[in-house]
């Protein structure tokens, strides 16, 4: 058995792997978009997954612009996109 | 709060770990500071425990090392941003994962601040999906998550071949690897590099494993544009000598393009270490003896900060750096074996380098071809053209004109591209804060009262 | 070569000159050491005030004259109405307006002054009280005791403006030459010979407005100036809705605020930076950083949930007495100067004196207290003009 963690992504549960990233987890969940850019208004998603790029800024319990490649999952985390999908 | 030790390293990956276990088990006080969430720095990123039980520890070498150099009494704060520099000009500022201050001073500082992936755009890497072949790795390794389902890997360089078989590992479909250069023909280069077995067994081995799974390499190929709606679900490749002219087109959920690494020395250049641009990289490296020892008695800079070399070199350099700072400080002399050994790896990196197209031929290669259309600053939305029009042998002024450079990603990710269209130097000046900090975390270091 | 007027230096002032000039029918060459606009011109934070500006900026010794400034900043600032349909460009010119606030006593009756003052040079502010002005910009902090809303504060980008003189003065047949650093400059009679780079140029007029270097520049030609440049510097958070419309200045304290176009947040005053670096890039000072951020978060609570992004210094072509230069060097004929703080401000009222003054016509506006002379000292030996 795999130990997983369910947090809450723009009010709809995601599981993935207990403790991985969380963009591991939104990637495993499909979930690319995660924000626009503010000029262009194009979705963007994670590129770089080591902290330079700054696309993959979401808030999370609140905070804002948090680099979700540097953050690991909890369980019961709550992150907001800025690129809610419609599934 | 203050941090004083005898030494303050900066970046927990294989350099970095290195020199502070080595300088902490002789008996310095040492503190180790890295922006990720733990110590292990790229190479050596850890796995979540439970992938680690579940799958297996992809580098345990890694895990060992950081136990290793908590054991010898090393001070480590992952989640640290080191952002800047007070005036003083040696306390180093940095930012907990809480937002609080740190402040540190070391009688030596060691700059282990590794490198980021050298990017260059082409239409469509805006899309979700479009990723660096690291970002790939480090899902698949530290995260047993694939990137996608079917992926083509592009770029230049020896690094998209263990990705690759990464990828494979967790079933992804790698549907190719598309090489701007020509590596793996047997020609002068590639036979001179026969003659380190060591280091061209380690490639041949991916090469074999390709080839099994029947990974095309499509060497002479670049990206000529990625398309897609929300999502990356094409990319359309070109020969590299008609960078213009589409030659095939793939289906794909993710497209893993990088052209290897660039040394990440901002702080080295914020603290006055003299720095030389290679002519063959574009890149600024830091001016260092053979221990690391900056152009600043007190500032060692190790690892890929003081030019990309490898894992190997990397843990030399970082330990040639520890023998230094001890002889310094204790009188012990450096191991004569030891300077032998990192001699030799920096030749094999030279070797291997010299079977890729350098950053240079590649910029000569990818700019021609390269539409004005093409977003070039992805944080500003900035054009190629824009940039072209503003091509004037300056890339600040280039940057001031366009906004290119002016994101969040402070021109990390367009800066080699930027410099290529604009001209003149090939990396933004380093400027305070290092990252974005937040300001909360300023007011809070401004309250501590003492600000030098 | 022939001009029929060199300028020394393709900064804003420079290039509003030399756009005026062309314009008139003179040959004008510009050179510049670097690109244009990169300098001060390029670091400025691009506010055009109207109300009066604090007088005095962290580290600054002898407090602004704002009753003798005040009637040029009017001047200036209605000059800027025009310069977008002169230039044939937006320079994201706005009047959105601004703040000055105090916090104590003292100030809040330095602000009652500058009231005065800014009535009878013709300047309409409003004085309100603490919370008056956060009823008006609910943004204020809580420790503001008042402040004085000025309707035609405003802002022009600094990375477009030059740019857009320099385009215009282009098209006009001005000739911009950047990467020429000015080497000599000799008079024969009624004219000087300017050498820069590659180049030598002969011309009866000569226009010195090379920000911090103008000194340098003017001993080239023989003639000592004292001038006190200092670098300072700005701050910018990242990209943030955008919240606040309106410049917020400190009546006392080192304190200028706005939100720009793209929705950085910019923050500056004119702190000291770490150092004045002419031949390279001035360093930054992480306590005037901290000092800075602090303050605007006093006054601007909001901006304590941002993150900074970038900080940068620039230099200041700052005079002893803090008022501006500009005026024709006594005994060296058409050898022009022109610079001092707020030169971004004055831009298009200096590039229209120059103008003037290289044409022979009377000035706009009153400055024969403003010329060099005040700043002129012995000239040099020959050793001394040689070391140069």
């Amino acid at each position: 058995m795999t130990r997983t963690a369910t947090i809450i992504v723009d009010d709809r549960p995601v599981t993935a792997v207990a403790g991985v990233s969380l963009t591991a987890a939104l990637v495993g969940d499909r979930r690319w978009a995660l924000r626009r850019n503010p000029v262009d208004g194009g979705p963007r998603g994670p590129f770089c997954g080591m902290g330079v790029c700054f696309e993959c800024e979401v808030t999370v319990d609140g905070v804002p612009s948090v680099r979700a490649c540097l953050t690991r999952i909890r369980p019961g985390m709550r992150v907001d996109t800025g690129a809610p999908d419609d599934r | 709060m203050i941090v004083e030790r005898d030494v303050v390293v900066v970046g927990g990956g294989p350099a970095g770990l290195t020199a502070a276990a080595r300088l902490a088990s002789a008996g310095l006080t040492v503190t180790i500071l890295d922006e990720q969430p733990e110590l292990g720095g790229q190479y050596y990123r850890r796995p979540a425990p439970e992938v680690a039980r579940r799958w297996g520890d992809h580098r345990r070498e890694g895990g060992e090392l950081i136990a290793e150099a908590r054991a010898a009494g090393v001070e480590c704060r992952p989640g640290h941003l080191v952002w800047g520099l007070a005036d003083d000009g040696r306390t180093l500022l940095a930012e907990d994962a809480a937002g609080s201050p740190v402040r540190l001073r070391g009688r030596a500082i060691v700059l282990a601040t590794g490198a980021y992936e050298r990017a260059f755009p082409f239409p469509g890497w805006q899309l979700p999906g479009v990723t660096t072949p690291g970002f790939a790795q480090h899902l698949a390794a530290s995260d047993h998550t694939p990137v996608g389902e079917r992926v083509v890997l592009a770029g230049s360089g020896p690094f998209l071949l263990p990705v690759a078989c990464s990828l494979l590992a967790l079933g992804v479909k790698v549907a190719g690897i598309a090489e701007a250069g020509t590596p793996y023909r047997l020609g002068r280069r590639a036979l001179g590099a026969l003659r380190h077995p060591a280091r061209l067994r380690e490639l041949a081995g991916y090469v074999a494993r390709l080839a099994r799974a029947r990974v095309p390499i499509w060497q002479g190929t670049v990206v000529l544009r990625a398309d897609g709606r929300d999502r990356v679900s094409a990319v359309t490749l070109a020969a590299a000598a008609r960078p213009g002219l589409a030659v095939r087109t793939v289906e794909v959920d993710a497209l893993c393009v990088g052209y290897g690494f660039r040394p990440q020395t901002d702080l080295a250049r914020m603290l006055g270490c003299e720095v030389v641009t290679d002519a063959a990289t574009g890149d600024a490296i830091p001016v260092t003896d053979a221990a690391g020892r900056s152009s600043r008695p007190d500032v060692y800079v190790v690892g890929e900060a003081a030019g990309i070399g490898g894992a190997h070199l990397a843990k030399a350099r970082g330990l040639a750096a520890a023998h230094a700072i001890l002889t310094r400080e204790t009188g012990h002399p450096t191991p004569p074996a030891e300077a032998r050994a990192l001699a030799r790896l920096g030749h094999f990196t030279a070797l291997t380098d010299a079977l890729y197209p350098s950053p240079a031929q590649l910029l000569d290669l990818l700019l021609p071809a390269l539409p004005d259309s093409t977003l070039a600053c992805r944080c500003e939305s900035v054009t190629v053209g824009e940039i072209r029009a503003e091509a004037t042998g300056d890339v600040n002024a280039a940057k001031a004109r366009t906004r290119a450079g002016m994101g969040p990603c402070q021109g990390r990710v367009c800066g080699f591209a930027v410099a290529g269209l604009a001209g003149g130097d090939t990396v933004f000046p380093a400027r305070v804060p290092v990252r974005p900090v937040r300001i909360s975390t300023l007011l809070e270091l401004a309250a501590e009262g003492e600000t030098a | 070569m022939n001009a029929d007027v060199v300028i020394v230096g393709a900064g804003v002032l420079g290039a509003a000159a030399a756009w005026q000039l062309a314009r008139g029918g003179s040959r004008v060459v510009i050179f510049d050491r670097s690109a244009p606009g990169r300098e001060g011109s390029g670091t400025t934070a691009g506010n055009l005030h109207v109300q009066a500006v604090h007088t005095r900026r962290p580290g600054q010794e002898v407090p602004l004259d704002s009753a003798r400034f005040l009637p040029l900043q009017r001047a200036a600032s209605d000059r800027w109405e025009s310069v977008e349909d002169d230039l044939e460009t937006s320079v994201e010119l706005r009047r959105s307006g601004g703040f000055t606030i105090a916090e104590t006593p003292d100030q809040c009756q330095e602000l009652k002054e500058k009231h005065t003052w800014e009535a009878a040079a013709g300047i309409p502010t409003e004085v309100l009280d603490g919370d008056a002005a956060r009823a008006a910009l609910p943004l204020l902090g809580p420790t503001v005791a008042a402040a004085t809303w000025c309707e035609r504060d405003g802002y022009a980008n600094p990375l477009k403006v030059t740019p857009a003189y320099l385009a215009a003065a282009a098209r006009h047949g001005a000739e911009l030459v950047p990467y020429a650093p000015v080497r000599e400059i000799t008079r024969r009679g009624a004219t000087w010979r300017v050498t820069a780079g590659e180049h030598v140029v002969e011309t009866p007029v000569v226009i010195d407005v090379a920000g911090p270097w103008l000194g340098e520049i003017a001993a080239l030609a023989g003639i000592r100036l004292r001038m006190t440049p200092v670098a300072i510097q700005m701050h910018a958070t990242v990209r943030a809705p955008v919240t606040l419309s309106h410049l917020v200045q400190h009546i006392g304290e080192g304190l200028s605020v706005k939100q720009v176009t793209a929705g950085n947040l910019l923050i500056g005053g004119g702190w000291p930076a770490g150092s004045l670096n002419l031949a390279g890039r001035s360093a930054t000072s992480t306590r005037s950083l901290l000092g800075n951020v602090a303050l605007a978060v006093r006054v601007l609570p909001f901006i304590r949930d941002l993150r900074l992004l970038r900080a940068w210094a620039g230099p200041l072509a700052a005079t002893p007495d803090e008022m501006p230069l500009i005026g024709e060097v006594p005994g060296e004929p058409g050898f022009l100067v022109a610079g001092g703080t707020y030169a971004f401000t004055f831009a298009p009222l200096w590039g229209e004196t120059l103008r003037r003054l290289a044409e022979g016509a009377p000035p706009p506006v009153e400055i024969a207290d403003l010329g060099p002379d005040r700043l002129m000292t012995q000239p040099m030996t020959h050793e001394g003009r040689q070391r140069c």
